[in-house]
């Protein structure tokens, strides 16, 4: 089921009134109504992939328990945490994996000059959001061996932390230590919370059904018939293809915490307007921050994060940033988008400006942003357009096809979409979109923050207006980030 | 909860207003002319109206229409005389062309190249197929014997489903009061174009889908055996429409877009001495597109295409 479908638009006004008026002040009716409507949507899918969520559950719930009996013997409590461990990424391993491992060695031995037939590779659907999922659920018995975390003894609760609907399939991927204790808490109706849920839903639909859908079949285009375009049109599709994938994983994201606002629950903030991150360690702050988080408490600071040398610090961002691309998918690609960021953050680091943007966003204090942090954005914004071409080519060889083409082929020429749209839309509507982004750019959390409820009127009809103008029945609805 | 929902209605309703407001003053739907059957039954749009019609999202093809004193989208009225030269274009929705303004229609086109020494008439009218086709033509045969050159536009996939005619209920059903009152919300007619309602529609035939009995479960696929019976039904249409009605096979001619007609179809139309004017391999060759973006109508280059196609052969004439 997707957010943005008819089905959703059913779905989720029934689990409101149920939840809300059915099951109003009985905490564990609500969340056994959480959990039900939660299998139910990811069920729709493919039921059977339900066992996979169960099975992580259950392993996770028992591990957290052992965990936290054998606190004293550290050896019993570390063998249970990689029983966790193990099986989620054994889990990831053979669904997301398996086929990328079998296919890379094959290859590698027909380098070689071995014939071996490919008789291993399976024909297996990968299970959607098992990535984020699987995070989740690693982190909270991870999160209980560093005694971050008291392991929770009601399974229903845990259940519905694992699969809660909103952030199940693309995340935000949420610790334990915020959600988990959302769920086993009461919550009560909150009038300004249900209204700021459904105004970050509107805005996420806005961003997916407009700013990433709509661009979707002129970056298809570009990418599908690279070798016939001139650089221009190259550049300019990888760059549409930015701001299509940020519509539409922020979009998600948006959605999902509006969501969970409406059940009363706080997500994570995972996009805080990474288009004006001024270098690429900004960049990293505000773009996908759950799993960046994820990869920095569980992954850079167990290695000893920058605590130690300066090449071990590199080693470790290495690491975070191949791993990262790995996460993302199965294919030499996503390795070549992480170690290029690796590569463009490490200079950041060792400058020492890794964190000077941490507690600020561009134009801080004035109305207009400077001359230096205007060149800033645009040159990190073209350092993360750039490793786009890696994230949306079909392989790594397209890839560098891609950029030979932009380089062998460098001269203006106007493009024109095969089926004749008029571009001009476009480019006003992203112009119109950074703008407006800019306005909002100190609180991702409302996009609609203006006092006068005239003109919060005027900007929902506005982009209700636009969702309506970019609408298109033909176009593939589903998100770029469930693949992952 | 109650100010939730109160606030919620009155947010609902008047975004809808807001956007009514929008939709009618960028003129983004669509103006719909009425229809009626005339007493020789034959549907046709009610006389002397005017328009727009509007194709995309953003009015990405936006064009007037103009219905004559005869019921047929057309800058003239349709006054064929024995001392002019006239062409009759017969046809569905390609022929009527709302898709483009009025006054630079295929017709118009055709007479452009002609230095205005012909006139065309374009008897055209969303739907129609080979028997609305071939009983207009019987009907007003008083008009079309004076007419010099009749062509008349034929799908075969979609214009020889009867061996007869009849008045299409199902079209004039969109002439009911209710359908009337609706067509005035400019909002739901502007949804309705852009496909905004089909995820709903199909939301509900999907339910509708999932709770009968699945009563067709003997439906066998169609294979190639269908495929040809299939041909040859509407070949033996074609011909029982053409003993019904007449037609003069020394004036008349199709419009046929020959790769997307059964070679059968075209060897029957040989064999038995019916002329047709090919136009698909023209389109498909044509560097430019020749449909709009939103809708498969000609465009302008496609209307240009096909008028061309059509003055070749009345040159030949």
């Amino acid at each position: 089921m997707l957010f943005n479908s008819v089905d959703f638009a059913v779905f989720l006004p029934v689990v409101f009134v149920l939840y809300w008026f059915v099951f109003k002040n009985k905490l564990k009716a609500q969340n056994l109504l959480i959990l039900t409507a939660s299998y139910f949507f990811y069920g729709l899918w493919d039921w059977r992939f339900l066992f996979l969520i169960l099975a992580s559950t259950i392993v996770d719930f028992f591990v957290g328990i052992f965990i936290n009996k054998y606190e004293s013997k550290a050896n019993k409590a570390k063998l249970w945490l990689l029983v966790s461990i193990i099986f989620n990424l054994s889990l990831l391993g053979f669904f997301k994996y398996y086929n990328f491992f079998v296919g890379s060695f094959i290859e590698m031995f027909q380098f070689f000059g071995y014939a071996i037939k490919s008789t291993w590779t399976l024909n297996i659907i990968l299970p959607v959001g098992i990535s984020f999922y699987t995070f989740q659920t690693m982190s909270y018995s991870l999160d209980i061996y560093y005694k971050r975390l008291r392991p929770t003894s009601n399974f229903l609760n845990f259940a519905a932390f694992v699969s809660f609907f909103p952030q199940l399939v693309a995340g935000p991927i949420e610790r334990a230590s915020n959600l988990l204790i959302q769920i086993e808490n009461k919550r009560s109706f909150n009038y300004n919370q249900i209204v700021s849920g459904l105004k970050l839903i509107l805005w996420g639909l806005f961003k997916k059904l407009v700013i990433a859908d709509a661009l979707a079949p002129i970056v298809d285009d570009v990418f599908n018939n690279y070798n016939t375009y001139s650089a221009s049109t190259l550049i300019l599709g990888v760059t549409l293809f930015s701001f299509q994938v940020y519509g539409d994983f922020s979009g998600y994201s948006d959605i999902a915490i509006g969501t969970s606002k409406l059940f009363g629950f706080e997500l994570m903030s995972n996009f805080k307007f990474p288009n004006f991150s001024r270098n690429v360690a900004e960049y990293w702050q505000r773009w996908h921050i759950s799993l960046s988080t994820w990869f920095r408490h569980y992954i850079y600071i167990p290695l000893g994060g920058s605590r130690k040398s300066k090449l071990v610090s590199i080693r470790n961002i290495s690491i975070v940033f191949l791993v990262s691309g790995f996460w993302h998918g199965a294919n030499w690609t996503f390795i070549f988008w992480g170690a290029f960021h690796a590569v463009a953050f490490i200079p950041v680091f060792l400058l020492g400006r890794n964190a000077v943007y941490k507690n600020t966003v561009i134009a801080q204090n004035s109305y207009l942003p400077s001359i230096k942090e205007v060149f800033q954005v645009f040159v990190t914004f073209a350092i993360v357009t750039f490793s786009r071409i890696f994230f949306r080519s079909e392989s790594i060889t397209a890839s560098f096809n891609f950029i030979k083409q932009i380089a062998t082929n460098f001269h203006f020429e106007n493009y024109n979409h095969p089926l004749g749209y008029r571009m001009i839309d476009y480019y006003i509507l992203i112009l119109v979109f950074v703008v407006y982004e800019f306005i909002i750019r100190k609180d991702e959390r409302n996009p609609f923050k203006f006092k006068s409820k005239i003109v919060r009127f005027l900007i929902y009809t506005v982009i209700i207006f636009t969702i309506l103008l970019f609408f298109d029945d033909g176009v593939d609805r589903s998100f770029i980030y469930f693949q992952f | 909860m109650k100010k939730l929902i109160l606030k919620f209605a009155l947010y609902f309703i008047l975004i809808l207003l807001a956007l009514e407001v929008l939709v009618r003053v960028f003129h983004l739907a669509k103006d719909t002319p009425s229809r009626y059957v005339d007493e020789f039954e034959v549907e046709k749009w009610k006389p002397n109206q005017e328009g727009f019609s509007v194709t995309g999202n953003r009015r990405q093809n936006f064009s007037e229409f103009h219905i004559n004193d005869k019921g047929f989208n057309s800058y003239r009225e349709f006054k064929p005389t024995k001392e002019g030269y006239e062409i009759a274009l017969v046809g569905d929705s390609f022929i009527e062309g709302f898709h483009q303004n009025y006054y630079n229609s295929i017709g118009k086109k055709i007479e452009t190249i002609f230095k205005d020494t012909v006139s065309v008439y374009e008897y055209g009218y969303a739907g129609y197929d080979f028997a609305d086709q071939l009983h207009l033509i019987n009907k007003y045969s008083r008009d079309f014997e004076n007419i010099d050159l009749v062509i008349l536009g034929l799908k075969f996939t979609n214009d020889l489903d009867r061996s007869k005619y009849e008045v299409m209920t199902s079209r004039l059903a969109l002439e009911s009061p209710l359908n009337r009152s609706l067509k005035k919300i400019k909002l739901l007619v502007y949804l309705k174009n852009i496909g905004a309602l089909n995820p709903i529609t199909k939301f509900f035939s999907n339910i509708k889908e999932s709770l009968l009995v699945k009563r067709n479960t003997n439906k066998k696929e169609k294979d190639s055996t269908d495929h040809i019976e299939d041909i040859n039904k509407k070949i033996d249409n074609f011909k029982s429409l053409i003993d019904l009605y007449g037609f003069d096979k020394s004036n008349y001619y199709l419009l046929i877009e020959e790769n997307k007609t059964p070679q059968q179809f075209l060897k029957y139309l040989t064999d038995n001495k019916f002329k047709y004017i090919p136009i698909g391999e023209k389109l498909n060759s044509s560097s430019k597109n020749t449909t709009l973006i939103y809708d498969k109508h000609w465009n302008n280059n496609g209307r240009e295409i096909v008028a061309n196609e059509i003055s070749k052969v009345v040159k030949k004439l």
